[in-house]
């Protein structure tokens, strides 16, 4: 016990904090480039062109919220948990602060890239190919110092969470790279080595697993530390966790091909992308069901642990939008909802009910033991926990009644068997739910503002007392 | 389910761990819910079933087809015959019907509007505007009865199908500036019905009256095809303040440089059908200002 006490002075804690300030940071950014881009769909006037119209903004706000905010997230995280799960120091800190460095220059790169429009028109993989380099590199001092840690490791097994965040990094590695093959032309410029729909496949074999590894994956192995450390009880079932693991890391890879249904895409790549999504749903919900039976006979804790609260809720939402995408791959439902408001809607219950909110419970946590301090405010928690839900809800309600709504009046022909209604009469009935879509960001935003300077005043009054002792 | 086992899912936390403990955390023994393992086996039944009903093996040089039947193509075409098999009657007799005989038929007439509202949206509005009123200074009305080709069926086909493009030339160097000004003076005055003799004198002289007729009503009625604009009404093509008008007299349309007018409607004849063409005409004619 002595020895342990002794081996956690020498962890790595300070990586972990910057990377959890910086998470907070890119939250704050994300919501405030997202929100701004819904009101430019609600308001086209306030497109600025060229480097400030949605085309250009879009791309901005969808790589901070995933690689800038998700990305610190999942690297603050996992530093952390595998020191502690594993009982050793990290294997490198130079490595770690290169890792952090590195992961940050590319943010900034992409800051300047997107308004500047240097883009390889790839969804989820803009950036352009000095960047895609850089990025694999930096993945890869992340990923190596990451195995060299648990190759050290104290403990006889691998805890589940650190198997969560390894399938991530290996198969983002693999992706990434695969998918960002490109001729360069000039520095600013390159053409992907795939073409025509062969193209189109790859990157959404990529686009899905972005979401799949990247966004799902990675957050359960979140999920496996923070739920039963925040509440203090055993994981439900190890079982259940070595076959949601292999189902998922086995099931994900294939579902790509759902997002190009009834595209120039082959029939049968289509349907196995369908078929396999569905049969994705259980595997899903293995990781939903082990955290939220963790917290059975435990339930009474959500009225005052409000941190507590957030990753239940995560738990939900996560539950929720694993049934929802596979439903939404299935044909008859894909030929409705594909190119419509309703996929958007579909990306944000998982974005900003999944991913956000089981990463500010495991930040909030991160805080308290990081700084080894209470959070500034409680109740400021609590109201970050309701405007962000609010917020989330909102977001999404407006999308799903828009997306169908607009599913419906393409398809719709008159008596005759002509088409009901034009283009732009669909996009004209699309602005109310636009107006309230971008309120819902304006909450989700408002909470992230709240939880900066929760962060911030906890930081401070934590150097305060230690200044003090 | 044994009774055991319900007691132990009822407080899964009374199951035994796995002998491990990570940072404080232990795992326990439950096994997965009996519902999710049904599942769980179900979810790759499923799986096999589908490939069964559906093309989705890849072979070396095709896939498998699925017993089914079933292809993207074939539902796509499926669901375009279902709405051809009440629209091609209709579109039968469009082509042999004459805009004076669909105009005059109450049933093809609405059939037409029917058709030609999302043609008309997705393929005109964007200059015309929705409701055929056009854009101030840019692009025409189609929701008066003014016209610069003629509103007649016949040449509202013609002017759909191989679009127009008006001529009018500089007049900057081949007339002087005071001239000009002066026939600024007339337009402005003609479009009010208070131009004088003089001014009409001087109008002829200067050569106007070659396309926008002696009168000034322009090319809807001496038919010239220039789409002259008739200058003895309030209707501006290009706008009707000094300015505007002085422009458009010193460096006309379609002309050279940057300060030429630019009023160029594109041929849907290669887009469009003949039949959605005749459709689109009705349209534009029942706007209200057909002739």
């Amino acid at each position: 016990m002595v020895a342990k006490e002794l081996e956690s002075q020498t962890y790595n804690l300070e990586i972990v904090k910057w990377f959890a300030v910086c998470a907070v940071i890119y939250l704050v950014v994300g919501a405030l480039v997202g929100d701004f881009i819904a009101w430019q769909l609600a308001f086209p006037s306030l497109n600025f062109d060229p480097h400030l119209s949605f085309g250009r903004l879009r791309p901005l706000h969808t790589n901070d919220v995933i690689f800038a905010f998700g990305g610190c997230t999942l690297m603050a995280t996992a530093f952390y948990i595998v020191q502690r799960t594993c009982e050793v120091p990290l294997w490198s800190n130079k490595l770690a602060w290169f890792t952090f460095w590195g992961w940050n220059a590319i943010i900034v790169s992409a800051v300047v890239s997107f308004p500047m429009g240097w883009t390889q028109g790839k969804e989820y993989a803009e950036l352009e190919w000095p960047i895609d380099i850089a990025i694999a590199v930096v993945w890869l001092s992340y990923m190596g110092n990451f195995i060299m840690t648990i190759a050290n490791r104290r403990t006889s097994h691998i805890y589940v969470a650190n198997w969560f965040f390894l399938g991530m990094m290996i198969m983002i590695t693999y992706l990434h790279v695969v998918n960002s093959l490109a001729v360069p032309v000039t520095m600013t410029k390159s053409y992907s080595i795939f073409s025509g729909v062969q193209d189109a496949m790859i990157q959404w074999w990529w686009g899905h697993n972005a979401v799949g590894f990247f966004l799902t994956a990675g957050f359960l192995g979140i999920m496996y530390y923070f739920i039963p450390k925040q509440v203090n009880l055993p994981i439900f079932s190890y079982r259940l966790s070595v076959l949601h693991f292999w189902a998922l890391m086995f099931g994900y890879v294939w579902l790509g091909a759902h997002h190009l249904q009834y595209t120039a895409l082959p029939d049968w790549a289509g349907s196995l992308g369908a078929a396999v999504s569905i049969a994705m749903i259980i595997p899903s919900w293995g990781g939903a069901i082990n955290g939220l039976m963790t917290l059975s006979g435990a339930w009474n804790k959500l009225r005052d642990d409000y941190v507590l609260r957030f990753m239940v809720v995560s738990l939900a939402f996560y539950a929720m939008s694993t049934f929802e995408g596979p439903v939404m791959s299935v044909k008859t439902v894909n030929a409705l909802s594909h190119y419509t408001d309703w996929t958007i809607g579909h990306v944000h219950s998982g974005a900003l009910g999944w991913v956000a909110m089981v990463s500010i419970g495991a930040i909030y946590h991160l805080l308290t033991r990081l700084w080894n301090t209470k959070i500034h405010s409680e109740s400021l928690v609590n109201t970050h926990f309701w405007i962000h839900t609010i917020g989330t809800v909102f977001y999404v309600c407006a999308m799903w009644v828009s997306g169908i709504m607009q599913g419906l009046m393409w398809r719709a022909t008159d008596d005759y068997g002509n088409l009901t209604y034009t283009f732009a009469e669909s996009v004209a009935a699309m602005h109310p739910y636009y107006v309230l879509r971008s309120v819902g960001g304006l909450l989700v935003l408002a909470g992230a503002l709240i939880m900066l300077y929760n962060v911030v005043m906890t930081i401070r009054g934590a150097g305060r007392s230690a200044a003090r002792a | 389910m044994g009774g055991v086992d319900m007691a132990k899912q009822n407080k899964p936390q009374h199951a035994s761990d796995t002998g491990h403990e990570w940072d404080g955390i232990r795992e326990l023994t439950n096994p997965p819910p009996r519902w999710w393992m049904i599942s769980l086996h179900a979810s790759w039944i499923w799986c096999v079933v589908y490939f069964i009903l559906y093309p989705s093996i890849p072979l070396l040089h095709d896939s498998t087809k699925g017993i089914l039947g079933w292809t993207m193509i074939k539902e796509y075409k499926e669901a375009v015959a279902e709405n051809d098999a009440i629209k091609q009657p209709y579109l039968k007799k469009i082509a042999s019907m004459s805009g004076q005989q669909i105009l005059g038929d109450p049933g093809m007439r609405n059939f037409a509007e029917s058709s030609a509202k999302a043609i008309f949206g997705d393929n005109c509005a964007a200059c015309h505007g929705a409701g055929g009123q056009g854009a101030p200074g840019l692009f025409p009305v189609l929701a008066d009865d003014d016209w610069l080709y003629g509103g007649d069926f016949d040449t509202l086909v013609e002017t759909i199908t191989n679009g127009r493009q008006s001529i009018m030339p500089a007049h900057q160097g081949t007339l002087d500036d005071a001239t000009i000004n002066k026939l600024a003076d007339f337009v402005l005055a003609a479009s009010q019905g208070k131009a004088t003799p003089e001014q009409f004198a001087l109008f002829n002289q200067s050569g106007c009256s070659g396309c926008h007729g002696e009168n000034a009503k322009g090319g809807a009625i001496n038919k010239l095809g220039t789409g002259a604009a008739n200058l003895t009404d309030a209707i501006w093509r290009f706008g009707g303040s000094r300015e505007e008008v002085l422009r458009t007299i010193r460096y006309g349309v379609n002309q050279e440089g940057p300060n030429t007018r630019v009023a160029i409607m594109p041929a849907f004849g290669g887009k469009l059908n003949p039949e959605t063409i005749k459709m689109l005409a009705v349209k534009v004619h029942e706007f209200g200002g057909g002739q």
